[in-house]
């Protein structure tokens, strides 16, 4: 779910091309986003879900996957080990 | 139009400071030469979210010198009229046979009336929460909030009735003001102005903002007051300060009349865009603006003495800067005292170009640079001479160099040399 919403916000924002997400070990980097960029796309996911990412400059050097991993992580961590219902989708048809 | 048949050479004859280091000129340029910090963590409001959230504010205590009519201004504004009142008083403008017309107001402002701005959305969502009606604002809370509320307050004030200007091209703010006003004066639409920049937006909703930007510093461990460190391997980003600084600028003519101190000429501006990025800077676009401010001051690259930095300790800003700095000055790159004092006294935003320029001024009356505070480990990325930790006194300046770049990629470069 995190890895599609934010594979989606990527291609509609920034033109990535969508075949990009089919290789394996994609890095964040090669997304070809700048600093801005990076936390335009993290804040797609901290909006739904109500926090901030700490340090988005260390994503710089990760893998796509591992950035979705280490989101995931991060939202668990802050709600009992649940990924629970995205905020800001609440309410929403 | 002008009836002057020459360009007016235009010199700086008053200055007021009201920063996070002090209340006054005086106080503001002695702390900054001791290497004093300002920066502590950030208003209750804001540090309740962002524990560790840092800024450089203003002493409550600048709220004395208020009337009563002047508590009702934004703060900005009151920031800019202290600043004005110190800066019209040192420049004896009493004294001026210039006639009001004459006089204009120049103004660099970055949000303007942020805490009014959020002072009104506030108590909009208030009203809304507790089902009181929403309509009941006060009647004065757009032209406090006006991005031109500080040259209308000055204008009033002074009774300057010439041309009131007001620029907003962020951290280049009053850079931008004091050159253009500079132009105003040196092509004679104007034989004065008052040039004055001022920013305070240190209130929540703005602050959470800035920090989405993810272009604030972190605390440093050790000293909380060393946490912007521009130029240093362990800096991690700029920290917001507010304040004002104001300049009187007239032509040299009028400054000798009335046998005015001079603290410097301007004699060269540059203004540049990147055309680029929203955000990050451009070695091109800097080093345009630069070379455009010497060109027109007439004055070699070792002819400038001392140049106060942009220098926002930023990973990006402070190589890219660095690297221009050398591209432009060459060989002289390696003699050049560079320091950035946004380490003292935070990033003033629109008042900062103001700040540092009258700063700059300072340095070459007083012949004391002021250090880059904490710089104990300089990027490899960065090779220049940024004046690290400690001032430097008995320096002979003969002319020195102020630039701000802004974000949106517009760059400002300034020049003062020494009347003679």
């Amino acid at each position: 779910m995190l890895r599609q919403i934010i594979k989606d916000f990527v291609i509609q924002q920034f033109n990535v091309d969508p075949a990009v997400f089919d290789q394996p070990g994609l890095k964040v980097a090669d997304l070809g986003l700048d600093s801005l960029g990076v936390v335009e796309m993290l804040f797609e996911v901290e909006d739904l879900y109500g926090f901030q990412v700490d340090d988005p400059a260390r994503y710089s050097s990760m893998t796509f996957d591992e950035m979705v991993a280490d989101m995931e992580t991060t939202i668990r961590a802050a709600n009992n080990g649940q990924i629970p219902a995205p905020a800001s989708l609440q309410g929403k048809a | 139009m002008s009836n002057h048949p020459t360009v007016q050479r235009v010199v700086v004859t008053g200055i007021g400071l009201l920063t996070p280091l002090g209340l006054t000129r005086a106080t503001s340029f002695d702390r900054l030469l001791k290497g004093d910090s300002a920066i502590r963590p950030a208003a209750p409001g804001i540090t309740h979210w962002l524990p560790h959230a840092l800024a450089a504010d203003v002493d409550p205590a600048f709220a004395q010198a208020l009337d009563r009519n002047e508590q009702g201004l934004d703060r900005a504004t009151q920031f800019a009229l202290l600043a004005t009142r110190e800066a019209m008083a040192d420049a004896r403008a009493a004294d001026w046979d210039i006639q009001p017309e004459r006089v204009g107001v120049f103004a660099g402002i970055g949000l303007g009336g942020a805490t009014t701005g959020e002072a009104l959305y506030t108590r909009l969502h208030e009203q809304l929460q507790a089902g009181r009606n929403p309509t009941v604002m006060h009647p004065l809370s757009v032209p406090r909030l006006m991005p031109n509320a500080a040259t209308a307050a000055i204008s009033m004030a002074y009774q300057f009735r010439g041309p009131t200007h007001t620029y907003s091209v962020a951290c280049s703010s009053s850079a931008m003001a004091l050159g253009e006003a500079y132009r105003s004066i040196r092509h004679g639409y104007t034989d004065a102005i008052v040039v004055v920049g001022a920013e305070a937006m240190n209130v929540p909703g703005v602050f959470m903002a800035w920090n989405a930007l993810r272009v604030m510093a972190k605390p440093y461990p050790d000293n909380l007051a060393a946490s912007c460190r521009p130029f240093d391997q362990d800096r991690s980003g700029f920290v917001l300060g507010e304040g004002a600084a104001a300049l009187v600028l007239e032509t040299a003519e009028s400054a000798l009349r009335r046998g005015a101190t001079i603290y410097g000429e301007i004699c060269g501006y540059g203004s540049s865009s990147d055309a680029k990025h929203l955000t990050l800077p451009s070695s091109e676009g800097q080093y345009r603006a630069i070379r455009m401010a010497l060109d027109e001051s007439g004055i070699a690259p070792a002819g400038i003495h001392y140049l106060n930095a942009h220098g926002t300790a930023t990973e990006a800003g402070d190589v890219v800067e660095s690297e221009t700095i050398r591209q432009v000055f060459g060989d002289h790159a390696d003699h050049l005292p560079v320091s950035s004092t946004k380490s003292q006294h935070g990033h003033l935003i629109g008042a900062a170009g103001a700040t540092e320029f009258a700063i700059s001024l300072l340095a070459m009356q007083s012949g004391s640079i002021p250090p880059t505070a904490f710089l104990d480990k300089p990027d490899p990325r960065c090779t220049l001479d940024y004046v690290p930790r400690e001032a430097r006194h008995g320096q002979a300046l003969q002319a020195v160099m102020s630039n701000s770049f802004a974000f949106g990629g517009s760059n400002v470069s300034l020049i003062a040399r020494r009347y003679a």
